[in-house]
Formats: structure tokens, C-alpha cells, sequence
């Protein structure tokens, strides 16, 4: 059960990660966001969380499985959760607003 | 030749991957249902629907039956051509090697023997060939299960994603290696071409024209699976590198034999029988001291594999290796035993770092591990790959297609009937292959050889109708062949899982509520290609539609 845990939170993680990395570039933002893109200071902290993000999946994968292993479902993740960001970019957009919540929020206020 | 070196590259992505496409399609399709082809068989062959096995007992079980093997008709056949003089009767031919495999997966247990041949070869490059035979029995008593009844995902799935079943000369393996090849030739070249790599990394618009959107699916699935297309095109080919550079045959003859007689000085293990008779001890004895050894190394496992090499000869040794479960490699920590009294003669050391990798990449592919996700995952990635390809079929398609029916040209009008047949087509001969198995009386002899038939029967025919139904590509249109062989699957899909319940009474409530995944799984995958297949044709039909409008009013296009 904490196998099943840790890699269902690798995978929130790499996707995530995805998703901020997409929100960082200025076209996405729009569509998920509207408005004239991200600041340069939210494009950094948003690229560093993605980073951060991808990081996490990594050291939970390697928690779980040997590590010859681990990379290998690591990888896969990343895949899968670059198809699911993109696919939501392309018909939910919305979705992603919490991800891109506070930054937002300040280019709103 | 070309102007700039993105245009030459250009040039060789779109040639080649035409040609080597359709090779490739099969490869990856097949290759993806090869991730669960124990579960494909157990839907196949309702009789072996129970739990996997260990390895049962060596003495009381598997010794009788490895007794009883006899060579299979076509290896025998096969070794008769290839040395001087008769080969010795057939059922009188004496069995000098035994192997059984099994993984997690495995309720039956697949075994096999080899058949000393004392007649020499005519290839003087060969030093031995040898007859084989082999038995696939239920573990818990014994039976066997008939060869009539066809594996179709390990026996037929799998090895049609290697070799696509063509053994003349080998020439399927060397189609297979080739498009590999191709493949990661497709991938470095399709990444010059990309001007917008990391820009475009998350972009799909299926609002824009065709052209536009099949070709940013043809590029988000190459890229955000590019690391999968690569490692398993480039261990697809690691795996059959013997067959393509034979250095330890035909090659480098002299330093293999050299390297042999190393090997057997510092392993023990007898390279040759010694010729005099010697008993067989006690092998589940053995199996106990190898599983103690695993877990005092704490690397407690089951028995992946068990070999008897030299059976009843003084030189004779029995190996048993730990089945690769928590790790890659397939199977590993071997300890071998010397058959006649049961003493270790090795403990396999710790591979060396080449052996490790080499063991790692091929065990990447052929994946035995026990990681549900990690398979799933497998399946997304080849399933990413054939939807590149077949994208790469349509973009060549539409981007040519105005003008080719301008000049009258034939080329795309060939190509995309070529695509129906190798992307729906495929589907269909598939599922066909299924409902076939479903429908086939149990008892018929050779129902395997019949399944095949129909699968390759279905698949041709899948090609004249595409062929016959392409004639508004020579106006631009698009082949209405597409959407009619969506139908076709779309009924197929419901029909199999339908029949299961019918011949079998393992309706998806029974399976699922008692958890039996390998046949509820192959159910619900099948009723979901059903679903998508009728939102794609009617997508299609959609698409026909305004095609047609378009055709009478031009400009309304422009609108």
C-alpha cells in the first residue's frame, strides 16, 4: 500500500511538474490564464517549481523500486504526464489555474 | 544534393519513414500487446484461467515429462537439411539438455529439451546442431496443454513484433532490425527537422486543418516519448545483435572457441559431456540450497529458471536462477550444481559492468519484472509510437494530396490505402484473430494454424477494401476506407468479449468482482477501442462531410 502511495505521488508530481513547466511559456499561460503571459519573476518560479517538482517524482520513484528499476518508471512518468498536460492545455485549460494560482492572482490584483 | 542540411534530413525522415512505417507500426503495435501476452493467452486458452505457479518439483513432477519430450517434427526436419548423412529415428533420439522458465505471470509452465545430433554439420562454421522439443504443462499436476491450442499472445503477438513471422532466411529478423535502425535514424532526423522542439513541447490544436494538427500529434508523441522510441529501438536491436553480428559463431571462430575454453576454466562448467553415464541426484534438493543462498545474500526470490546441461553424462550440472521479479534483468544470482552429486560448483559472482548493462537493456525490453505500472506505462509509450507513425502516414498524405490529384498522380492514393491497411487493418485482423478464437470449435485439430489463417486472411482483406475504397483520394478526398474499418473494429471489439462471455460464462461482472484481471482486463480494453473507435468514425464522417461541401462550393472553405 505505501508502494502504491509513494509512486500515485511520483505521478502527481510529474505531472505537476509538467504543468508548471508549461505554464512558464507564455502561449499556455494565455490559455489557461488569459491575459498578457506570466512576469519574468513568476516564468522563474514557476520554471523552479517544475524543476522541483520533476526532482520529487524522481526521489519517490527511487524510494519505491530498485533503482535500475526506478529510473525507468521515472521516465515513463514523465512521458505520460507531458501527454496529460498537453491534452489538457488542448481541451481543459481551466484546470491548470490552480497551478499557475498565485501568480495569477497577483497579475488579477 | 539539398540545399541546407535540414532538408537532406528532411528528406531521409520522410523516405525512409514511409517505407520502414509500416514495418515499424506492426512492431510497435505488437510490441505493445507483448506487455501482457501471458494475460492475451489466458484469454485465448479459457483451460489455463487460474492463479501463476512456482516451479514445481523437479524429482516428482518435471524429471517424467522432460523423459517423455520428444523432437518437434519441423526442428527435426530443420536439423536434417543442415548435416551430412540420416539423422537417427526420430523417437529414438536421446535428450541431452532440459530447461524450464517461468515468470509471475505464469500459471503454466513452458518446458523444453535439446536433442544431441551425432551427424556432423555441413556449415563447417557449426560445431553442433541440435533438435528440439518442448511440452507447455499445467504445474499443478502435469497435463499438458495441447500444442493445437495457440498462445496468441506469446506464441503468435510477440514473436510477429520480432520476426513478423517470416523465417525464410531469417528475413523477418533482419526487416525488423533494418526498420530499427531506421527508426533511430527517424528520430535524430525528425529532431533537426523540429524547429520548435521545447516551444511546441505541450502543443496539440485538432481545431486547425489536418495537416496542422496531425502533425503536432506526430510530434508531441515523438517527442515526449522519445527516451521510450529510443531505448527500445536501440535494446530491440542489442537483443538480436547476435544474429546481426554473429561474433561468437561464424565471425570470429577461433577467438570463440578460445574464449569457451576460458570460460569453462573459470567457471567449471563442463563445455563438452565427458561420455560416461553418471545418475542425476536429487534437483529440489538443490533448488532448497539455492534459495537459502538467495536469502543469506537477502535477495530471497522464486526460481525464474532451471537447466540441466549434460543430463545423465559424469560432466552433467543442473543451474537454477533466481526469477528477475524486483529487479530488470530477467533472471540472475544462478547457482550451479554438479548433477551427479548435487555439490555447487559456482555461485554466479556479481556481473561485470558490461554483462550488467547488457543485462539491464535487455531486460528493459523484454520486461518479466513484476510493476504493474511500469508495464502500463510500456504499453503507453509503444502505443505513443504507432500513433507517430501512423500520424507521419497521414501528414505525408495531406500534404500531398492537392497536388497529386492535379497532376493525376497515384502516389498518396497507394500510400494512404497502405495506411488503412496498416493502421485500422491491423486493428481488425487483430480483433478478427479474437473473435475467431472464440468461435472455433474447441476439439478442432490445428486450431492454432486456423487462428493464424484468418488473422492474415482478415488483414488482407482489410487491404483490397482500402485499396478498393480509395478512390475519392484521387479527387483530395479523403478514403472513406478509414472510417468504414473504425465500424468494423468497433463491432469486433463488442463481438469478442460478447463470445467470451458466451463460450466461456467469464462476463466482465464475474471477472471483475473476483479480481481475474488477465481476462477483465483484455475485456475493458477491448470495449474501450470499441468506444473510441466509433468517436473516430464519426469524427470522420464529420470530416467527409464538410469535404463535401467543400467540393461543391470552394469558396466556402475560405469562409
Amino acid at each position: 500500500m505505501r508502494d502504491v502511495l509513494m509512486l500515485a505521488a511520483a505521478l502527481v508530481s510529474s505531472a505537476g511538474g509538467m504543468a508548471w513547466l508549461a505554464l512558464a511559456m507564455k502561449g499556455h499561460w494565455q490559455q489557461v490564464c488569459g491575459g498578457a503571459g506570466p512576469s519574468r519573476a513568476a516564468v522563474l518560479a514557476l520554471r523552479t517549481l517544475g524543476a522541483l517538482a520533476l526532482t520529487a517524482s524522481l526521489w519517490l520513484c527511487l524510494a519505491v523500486d530498485h533503482p535500475s528499476m526506478a529510473v525507468l518508471v521515472w521516465v515513463m512518468s514523465l512521458a505520460a504526464a507531458a501527454l496529460a498536460v498537453a491534452f489538457t492545455l488542448t481541451w481543459r485549460p481551466r484546470w491548470l489555474r490552480w497551478w499557475a494560482l498565485p501568480w495569477s492572482a497577483a497579475a488579477a490584483g | 544534393m539539398f540545399s541546407s542540411f535540414r532538408l537532406s534530413m528532411t528528406w531521409v525522415h520522410t523516405w525512409f519513414g514511409l517505407v520502414l512505417g509500416y514495418v515499424l507500426m506492426a512492431c510497435f503495435f505488437f510490441g505493445s500487446l507483448s506487455v501482457f501476452d501471458r494475460e492475451i493467452d489466458r484469454w485465448a486458452i479459457p483451460e489455463t484461467r487460474y492463479e501463476p505457479q512456482p516451479m514445481p518439483s523437479f524429482d516428482k513432477l518435471l524429471l517424467p515429462i522432460f523423459k517423455a519430450i520428444e523432437p518437434r517434427q519441423e526442428s527435426y526436419d530443420e536439423a536434417q537439411k543442415e548435416v551430412h548423412g540420416p539423422l537417427p529415428p526420430r523417437e529414438k533420439m536421446v535428450a541431452g539438455e532440459f530447461g524450464a522458465y517461468t515468470t509471475h505471470r505464469d500459471p503454466v509452465l513452458s518446458m523444453f529439451s535439446s536433442f544431441d545430433v551425432p551427424n556432423k554439420p555441413k556449415n563447417p562454421n557449426v560445431d553442433h546442431v541440435h533438435v528440439f522439443g518442448g511440452v507447455t504443462i499445467d504445474p499443478r499436476d502435469g497435463t499438458a496443454i495441447s500444442d493445437d491450442k495457440l498462445k496468441i499472445g506469446s506464441r503468435f503477438f510477440y514473436p510477429l513484433h520480432y520476426s513478423l513471422h517470416l523465417h525464410w532466411l531469417d528475413l523477418g529478423y533482419w526487416i525488423v532490425g533494418f526498420a530499427a535502425l531506421i527508426m533511430l535514424v527517424a528520430l535524430v532526423t525528425g529532431v533537426v527537422m523540429h524547429r520548435k522542439i521545447f516551444r511546441e513541447f505541450f502543443t496539440f490544436r485538432p481545431k486547425k486543418q489536418t495537416q496542422r494538427s496531425v502533425l503536432d500529434l506526430h510530434n508531441l508523441t515523438g517527442v515526449v516519448a522519445l527516451p521510450f522510441h529510443f531505448f527500445f529501438a536501440f535494446t530491440g536491436l542489442v537483443i538480436f545483435a547476435g544474429i546481426y553480428l554473429p561474433v561468437t559463431g561464424p565471425m570470429f571462430k577461433a577467438q570463440a572457441e578460445a574464449h569457451e575454453k576460458i570460460e569453462e576454466e573459470r567457471t567449471g562448467l563442463p563445455h563438452d559431456p565427458a561420455g560416461v553415464a553418471a545418475p542425476l541426484a536429487s534437483v529440489d534438493a538443490m533448488v532448497v540450497e539455492a534459495r537459502r543462498r538467495w536469502a543469506e545474500r537477502d535477495m530471497a526470490g522464486e526460481v525464474g529458471f532451471l537447466g540441466v546441461t549434460h543430463y545423465g553424462d559424469a560432466n552433467g550440472y543442473v543451474s537454477v536462477y533466481r526469477a528477475g521479479t524486483d529487479r530488470v534483468t530477467l533472471t540472475g544470482q544462478g547457482i550451479h550444481f554438479r548433477a551427479s552429486t548435487g555439490e555447487v560448483i559456482l555461485e554466479d559472482p556479481q556481473p561485470s559492468t558490461v554483462a550488467g548493462i547488457d543485462d539491464w537493456l535487455t531486460g528493459l525490453h523484454l520486461q518479466h519484472f513484476r510493476h504493474w505500472l511500469l508495464r502500463w506505462f510500456y504499453v503507453l509509450g509503444g502505443l505513443a509510437g504507432c500513433v507517430c507513425i501512423a500520424t507521419g502516414f497521414i501528414f505525408f498524405v495531406e500534404k500531398r494530396k492537392r497536388q497529386h490529384a492535379r497532376s493525376g498522380s497515384a502516389g498518396v492514393r497507394v500510400v494512404d490505402a497502405l495506411a488503412v491497411a496498416a493502421v485500422t487493418g491491423m486493428l481488425v485482423a487483430t480483433v478478427t484473430m479474437l473473435v475467431a478464437n472464440r468461435l472455433l470449435p474447441p476439439e478442432l485439430p490445428a486450431r492454432g494454424d486456423w487462428e493464424e489463417r484468418i488473422f492474415w486472411l482478415a488483414w488482407l482483406l482489410a487491404l483490397l477494401h482500402a485499396g478498393w475504397r480509395s478512390a475519392p483520394m484521387a479527387r483530395a478526398q479523403r478514403s472513406p476506407a478509414w472510417r468504414a474499418q473504425c465500424l468494423a473494429l468497433a463491432v469486433l471489439c463488442v463481438a469478442a468479449p460478447l463470445l467470451n462471455w458466451i463460450t466461456t460464462g467469464d462476463h466482465l461482472f464475474k471477472t471483475l468482482s473476483k479480481g481475474y484481471w488477465p481476462v477483465a482486463g483484455l475485456d475493458l480494453v477491448l470495449l474501450l477501442s470499441a468506444g473510441i473507435a466509433v468517436l473516430v468514425a464519426r469524427r470522420l464522417r464529420h470530416g467527409e462531410a464538410a469535404e463535401g461541401v467543400e467540393q461543391e462550393n470552394p469558396e466556402a472553405s475560405h469562409a
